[in-house]
């Protein structure tokens, strides 16, 4: 690994503060006591067995604003938003390699850096996720024995504490790795231009791919599926990873067009054609986002088992039916028909609204993962919520940023840049000497 | 074959490579022709910008398609499902959107691939079972290794004499003659 810089270091030191700071803070704080009564509530749900979910859920207390039930819930709900960030990026890295791209070889360095914060950046936001999961503040299952509990016994080899807290890391530490291993070939071959590279990169991702599935699946399966360990749905993986590369097209489509603006670093290697492929891509997972989460609602909603159903049942109590139809219309819709047009995709007019549409809408999506179980009369915004989201955001561009600029802005020597930089201008009418 | 005199379907302009035809390109479209095509044995990328075409309205046809097909799916199950033969099925409403999706969506697939492919049919004229060109030995090249502009009779600019000086002297076409109808 390269040298740290300073400032990198210094954010660094701020980030661990916080997290360590959060962590200690938080768990010291005088809420264990609602908290202890909150667990033999649902041990005593959990009794009542599966078929009394929907019932059971509307046992709940009214939580504080200030609760660490609530700081936790927000605190995960961020964190999903920018771990799909990275993995949708590290996503886009891995299929470049695979598919031999050439188009996407001049932006090929935004989508490894960005991949490259989940080690050690996500991995140091995670911790708290695991501290606020051990209190019993944000995993029902870290406190119910599974003995009493038949949905939880079934599935205890996963959900289990011991490997939640062993699990999470190692899977965020290891795609971490994954992505920085290949960008460290891609900074390699900045200095030699050698192909070779390339191709181990490419048989990297070969294997990497398949790591990537199962472990983006895991990660979700454990941070966010879990909160209801009752669930069952073998979509839900894929259902986050079509969202998580939905948000890293729109982000990188925008930072693309900044990065390429005169005077900036992509201006010579970034063109229309690119921007427009982007677009496109952005689009098609429009569609399949729309295409995987309507299927798994329609699969549960057509077998109609209890065990699947009470998810969606929950999501529709109260103002959570109002966020589930502003998901259906404001993540597939309205999306889908601004970008129908094929010249919009090169508009700054309207992508630039729709970006940060998108981004608005992936977190309405977390929040509708995360969120019902601790409110389930309803959606309920805290403080906490936009302060870690936007928090959270701003340190990782940040961080992102001051790691960009330690390397060139492209693959510099990448045997496809050439095919990425051809472009076709064509002039204009009465530019040729045609009289 | 026909010894009779016969109007003249156009001229029609011989190219050795995709550069030279591409820069001819751009002088016709400069010169103000509109019944003009280039005809090449692959596709060149930036040619629809040389010879200044407009984006192909083929689209709607797509659109028009996917939508009828949607609200036809949408229509005719709630028209079996709930009005004409209502039945219930697991348990579920006699008509939602819900299971009515696949099928529409489906039908919205179908009918945007035939609206796709009948609207550039229509917009192409196609079929069409006859073309001056295909009786021109020469132009069969345009399949291997050569590059042909076609300008027809039909375009208000066009005239026999002045268009050939044009296409030998500012477009450089290495052959030009004139196809018959």
């Amino acid at each position: 690994m390269n040298a740290i810089s300073r400032q990198t270091k210094s954010w660094m030191a701020v980030a661990g503060v916080v997290a360590a700071g959060a962590v200690v803070g938080l768990s010291i704080l005088p809420a264990l006591g609602a908290d202890a009564g909150h667990t033999a509530h649902a041990a005593q749900e959990v009794a009542r067995g599966a078929a009394s979910h929907g019932a059971a859920d509307h046992g709940h207390a009214a939580v504080s604003v200030f609760s660490l039930k609530q700081i936790a819930h927000s605190y995960l709900t961020a964190y999903m938003f920018c771990l799909s960030l990275c993995v949708g990026s590290l996503f886009l890295t891995l299929a470049h390699h695979l598919f031999d791209a050439g188009w996407s070889a001049s932006i090929r360095r935004v989508t490894e850096t960005v991949a490259s914060l989940l080690f050690p950046w996500m991995l140091i936001l995670a911790l708290p996720i695991i501290v606020f999961a051990w209190t019993g503040n944000l995993h029902a299952w870290f406190k119910i024995n599974p003995a009493d509990d038949h949905a939880l016994d079934v599935k205890k080899v996963l959900f289990n504490p011991m490997a939640f807290t062993v699990l999470v890391p190692v899977l965020i530490t290891l795609l971490g790795l994954l992505a920085r291993q290949i960008r460290a070939w891609s900074i390699a071959q900045d200095k030699d231009g050698a192909a070779h590279w390339t191709s181990k990169s490419r048989k990297l991702a070969a294997g990497g791919i398949f790591f990537f599935a199962f472990g983006v699946t895991l990660l979700c399966f454990l941070l966010m599926k879990s909160l209801q360990h009752q669930f069952f749905s073998t979509m839900y993986g894929v259902y986050y990873f079509a969202g998580s590369v939905w948000t890293t097209l729109i982000t990188l489509y925008l930072l693309t067009m900044w990065l390429s603006q005169p005077g900036r670093p992509l201006e010579k290697v970034y063109f229309k054609r690119q921007q427009q492929d982007l677009g496109v891509l952005f689009f098609a997972f429009t569609v399949f986002y729309a295409y995987i989460h309507f299927s798994q609602y329609f699969l549960i909603w057509n077998a109609a088992l209890p065990e699947e159903t009470f998810w969606y049942v929950r999501r529709e109590v109260g103002s959570w039916k109002w966020v589930g139809m502003t998901i259906l219309f404001g993540h597939f819709f309205v999306p889908f028909l601004i970008l129908l047009n094929q010249d919009i995709k090169r508009n700054m007019a309207v992508m630039i609204p729709v970006g940060a549409w998108a981004w608005l809408m992936q977190y309405v999506d977390m929040t509708y993962n995360v969120m019902p179980v601790l409110h389930p009369e309803g959606l309920k915004l805290t403080l906490w919520d936009p302060i870690f989201w936007i928090g959270m955001s701003v340190v990782l561009a940040r961080l992102f940023w001051s790691d960009y600029r330690k390397n060139p802005a492209y693959p510099l020597k990448d045997p496809r840049l050439q095919e990425a930089i051809v472009h076709h201008e064509v002039p204009a009418p009465g530019a040729s000497a045609a009289h | 074959m026909s010894s009779n005199r016969s109007k003249p379907h156009g001229l029609l302009a011989e190219f050795h490579t995709a550069a030279d035809i591409f820069e001819a390109a751009m002088r016709c479209r400069d010169a103000g022709f509109t019944q003009w095509d280039v005809y090449t044995p692959f596709p060149i990328h930036g040619m629809d910008e040389a010879m200044g075409l407009r984006k192909s309205p083929v689209g709607w046809f797509t659109f028009c398609g996917g939508f009828t097909g949607f609200f036809t799916g949408m229509t005719m199950i709630w028209y079996m499902n709930k009005f004409d033969y209502p039945l219930v099925v697991g348990g579920k409403p006699l008509f939602t959107p819900l299971y009515a999706f696949p099928v529409s969506y489906e039908m919205t697939i179908l009918l945007s691939a035939f609206g796709t492919l009948f609207g550039m049919f229509f917009l192409n004229q196609l079929p069409k079972f006859y073309n001056p060109l295909f009786k021109n030995e020469r132009f069969k090249k345009s399949t291997d290794d050569r590059f042909f502009i076609c300008i027809e009779a039909t375009d208000p600019k066009f005239g026999t004499d002045a268009t050939r000086t044009f296409l030998t002297e500012k477009c450089h076409a290495a052959v030009v003659e004139l196809v018959e109808d």
